[in-house]
């Protein structure tokens, strides 16, 4: 073990003092002198106390099983092989923005000769806030966990010794750059201004702490299978997980996909060529495909539920219809 | 890392403080220096209560930053062109102000509060120079952000006028920045001023 | 757990990694970890046993991009445990921190293409740990040839040895491998045998325009319409069903 330990005393008078991590000035107990800690001093640190019994991260996950379209053998077949608590390092902070972004919306009216008016509101909007963040200090690896839902807990290292501490591998000063990148596009996004023509913001990291957050991870199997979910360590709520789907879920989706998806196409192409407008039929089939396109994600890939933040997890569907949008948008601009 | 006495960089007496502050106070010639990233000490001012102020007296920290504020060219849709603030001294489309960043753990809402009020109306005072036992609230805001914050303040004044604000091309440059203590008064709804 | 002699009474002090400040229990004074000119070693402990790892690796093929049952079908022909070594370098870069990830020697993990430390507790690797009979690679590459060449000043270096399993297995007579993280039951593989989408894509779509047709023929005849509708529903759910069981 090489020699890493170095004993901590007032400058001034030789007495032992004692500094927490994160602090960069104290005071001497014995003479009272200011001490600046100068360099490296670390982060101040918390960890919040496990509230959660083995038991009830069991029902939990036991419950959970019951919900979200998975296996409908699973609360019988599937077997808790082991649950254990763990502790996830998390930097948390939160940045303050200051600044104005102005601009305007466009509005679109069509009258009904049919021609369009271009109606433009200008507006502009204030962003003072203060924004929380938080990421997982570690690899996330196959846990589905990469920041914090809830913040609040009891303070405590009282289980620090008993629960494995997953360490902090990655930096700080990361972190922050993260949490400043959020905090903007936060700002940016409750401004409501879509087309920009004036933006300034300041944007003001405020104390990192970190978190050491109490979470249960639960293995179970189910057909010879390992699956795993996690399960929070003060709600008592599933984080993430996997788990297995059921081939006939899969099935009802894709026929109701592309039943609905075909009518939808359908019934847009009648009213369409009544209506003598082409676009209302080619709309409607965009819409029918995009029905289509959902019920068939679910169909391809619907034998394993994905819960959580997990890297190999499918877009969510605001995330899909997103998308969409900006295709759509696309060819609005080569119309 | 390495634990040092800190002393004050103009007699060189160390630091005796009770309070957790970036602020070091110096209790033998008053003097304020800072530590983070280089020693600097600052220069202050503190300002004297009003004769009537009542109850628990309390020191607030600003930074008043002097700047010179130039619009090359603004506009504005919806409502009249306005001119300049009426606190802009100089000519029309510029000029030099004071603007009071506050410098204490603050809340958005009141810090913008704060820092507008003092701003559009200058506060008045003669100064003294030592806290006279008052209290002072320790400071989280440093210089380098007072700059950023004079900035957003002198734009939200400039977007507060009537009509919407579409485009806003200027320069404000900080001639100096002055720590400021402001005296207030704990009330029952906060900290009142006592100018 | 790792102990520091105290610098105070002479102590040993025990401590956990990745802390800066300890407390002599004896003396009850303050001792400072100062990382900056030790090179340490750390590893995590295994926290999924080779059960687990089987079972995982059969959930991973059990995926919908794997090939049909290829949790059923594949068979293990061997599982490994081993220890793989890894760098971590924390470095302070003009007062930013830089976390560096370097490999330490010439054997590399299919499909692990950004190393890592993966998530864990780590543990000081010294006598008292046990590594639980795994085969440890050697690293083949000195702490000290990075040293020289990274940014910044040190404030941290260590070797991380992380926990594996490496599993080969055998499907339609050719042999492939994966790797399960021993701490956080992650799966690596760079190649495995694949699931085509055709018949996924197929009852999708002749669903589709089998209801786009039947709905333009309603408009002339509804009720030969809605027959066929019917029986379209039937049979694209039974299709579906049998490719979403079989294929």
């Amino acid at each position: 073990m090489p020699d890493i330990s170095v004993g901590l005393n007032c400058p001034t008078c030789g007495g032992a003092i004692s500094i927490a991590e994160g602090e960069n000035a104290v005071n001497c107990p014995y003479c009272s002198s200011v001490l600046f800690v100068e360099g490296d001093q670390g982060v101040t640190t918390i960890a919040f106390k496990n509230k959660v019994a083995r038991d009830s991260a069991m029902t939990s996950t036991q419950s959970w099983w019951r919900r979200g379209l998975k296996a409908r053998d699973l609360p019988k077949t599937g077997k808790v092989i082991e649950t254990y608590p763990i502790y996830l390092p998390f930097w948390r902070t939160s940045t303050r923005v200051a600044g104005w972004i102005c601009g305007y919306e466009e509005r679109r009216h069509t009258d009904q000769k049919g021609n369009v008016k271009v109606e433009r509101i200008p507006k502009e909007s204030m962003v003072l806030q203060d924004y929380s963040y938080s990421e997982i200090a570690c690899d996330p690896g196959d846990l589905g966990i990469r920041s914090l839902r809830n913040l609040v807990g009891e303070s405590s290292f009282a289980d620090f010794e008993m629960i494995p501490t997953f360490e902090a591998t990655t930096s700080k000063d990361d972190a922050v750059v993260h949490a400043k990148t959020d905090a903007v596009s936060k700002a940016r996004s409750s401004a409501r201004v879509p087309h920009v023509t004036f933006e300034r913001l300041h944007v003001f990291p405020r104390a990192l702490t970190m978190i050491y957050y109490p979470v249960w991870v639960v293995r179970y199997n189910y057909r010879d299978r390992m699956y795993m979910d996690t399960v929070d360590g003060i709600t008592g709520q599933v984080l993430s997980g996997r788990a297995p789907g059921d081939p006939l879920f899969q099935s009802l989706a894709v026929t109701g996909g592309s039943s609905l998806g075909g009518l939808i196409a359908a019934g847009s192409i009648i009213y369409g060529s009544s209506a003598d407008d082409w676009r209302i039929g080619l709309a409607g089939l965009a819409v029918g495909l995009v029905v289509l396109f959902l019920a068939y994600r679910f169909f391809r890939h619907g034998s394993e539920r994905i819960e959580g933040e997990f890297k190999d997890k499918k877009a969510t569907m605001a995330q899909t219809l997103k998308q969409v949008q900006g295709v759509a948008k696309q060819l609005e601009g080569l119309r | 890392m390495r634990v040092i006495q800190v002393k004050c960089p103009q007699c060189n007496s160390p630091i005796q403080m009770k309070q957790k502050d970036s602020l070091f106070l110096c209790g033998q010639c008053n003097a304020i220096h800072v530590r983070d990233g280089g020693i600097e000490k600052l220069d202050y001012e503190i300002a004297e209560f009003s004769p009537s102020a009542q109850g628990e007296k309390v020191y607030m920290p600003f930074w008043r930053v002097y700047a010179s504020f130039v619009i090359r060219s603004k506009n504005v849709e919806g409502g009249s062109m306005f001119k300049l603030m009426s606190f802009v001294k100089g000519s029309s489309d510029g000029g030099n102000m004071f603007i009071y960043i506050p410098a204490s753990e603050m809340d958005p809402d009141n810090f913008k509060r704060m820092a507008t009020q003092f701003t559009s109306g200058p506060p008045r005072y003669s100064t003294r120079l030592n806290f006279g036992g008052a209290g002072r609230l320790p400071a989280v805001v440093n210089k380098k952000d007072a700059a950023e914050l004079a900035d957003f303040v002198v734009v939200t004044m400039e977007a507060e006028q009537p009509g919407v604000l579409q485009r806003l091309d200027y320069t404000l440059t900080v001639n100096d920045t002055k720590l400021v203590y402001l005296p207030f008064v704990r009330g029952a709804s906060g900290l009142m001023p006592a100018l | 757990m790792a102990s520091v002699k105290c610098p105070k009474c002479a102590a040993p002090v025990p401590f956990d990694t990745e802390v800066k400040f300890v407390k002599c229990p004896y003396c009850n004074s303050q001792v400072y970890l100062d990382r900056t000119g030790a090179g340490l070693y750390y590893a995590l402990p295994y926290m999924v046993q080779e059960n687990d790892a089987v079972g995982t690796f059969r959930r991973w093929a059990a995926g919908s991009t794997k090939a049909k049952d290829l949790d059923k079908l594949a068979q293990i022909a061997g599982v490994k445990r081993q220890y793989f070594p890894v760098y971590m370098f924390k470095r302070d870069v003009n007062g930013v921190e830089q976390v560096l990830i370097e490999t330490a020697g010439s054997t590399t993990l299919p499909g692990l293409h950004n190393l890592k430390v993966p998530a864990g507790d780590l543990k000081m690797f010294d006598a008292s740990f046990d590594v639980k009979g795994a085969e440890l690679i050697k690293p083949d590459i000195e702490m000290m040839a990075y040293m020289n060449n990274l940014p910044g000043k040190p404030k941290e270096q260590a070797l991380v040895y992380f926990p594996i399993w490496k599993l080969d297995y055998v499907f339609n007579q050719k042999k492939y491998d994966v790797v399960v993280d021993g701490s956080s039951g992650e799966v690596f593989s760079s190649e495995f045998p694949t699931r085509s989408s055709n018949a996924y894509i197929a009852v999708a779509v002749v669903g589709f325009f089998a209801f786009v047709g039947e709905g333009l023929l309603a408009t002339s005849s509804l009720a030969i319409a809605a027959g066929l509708m019917a029986a379209t529903v039937i049979g694209i759910f039974a299709a579906a069903l049998y490719v979403a069981r079989r294929m």
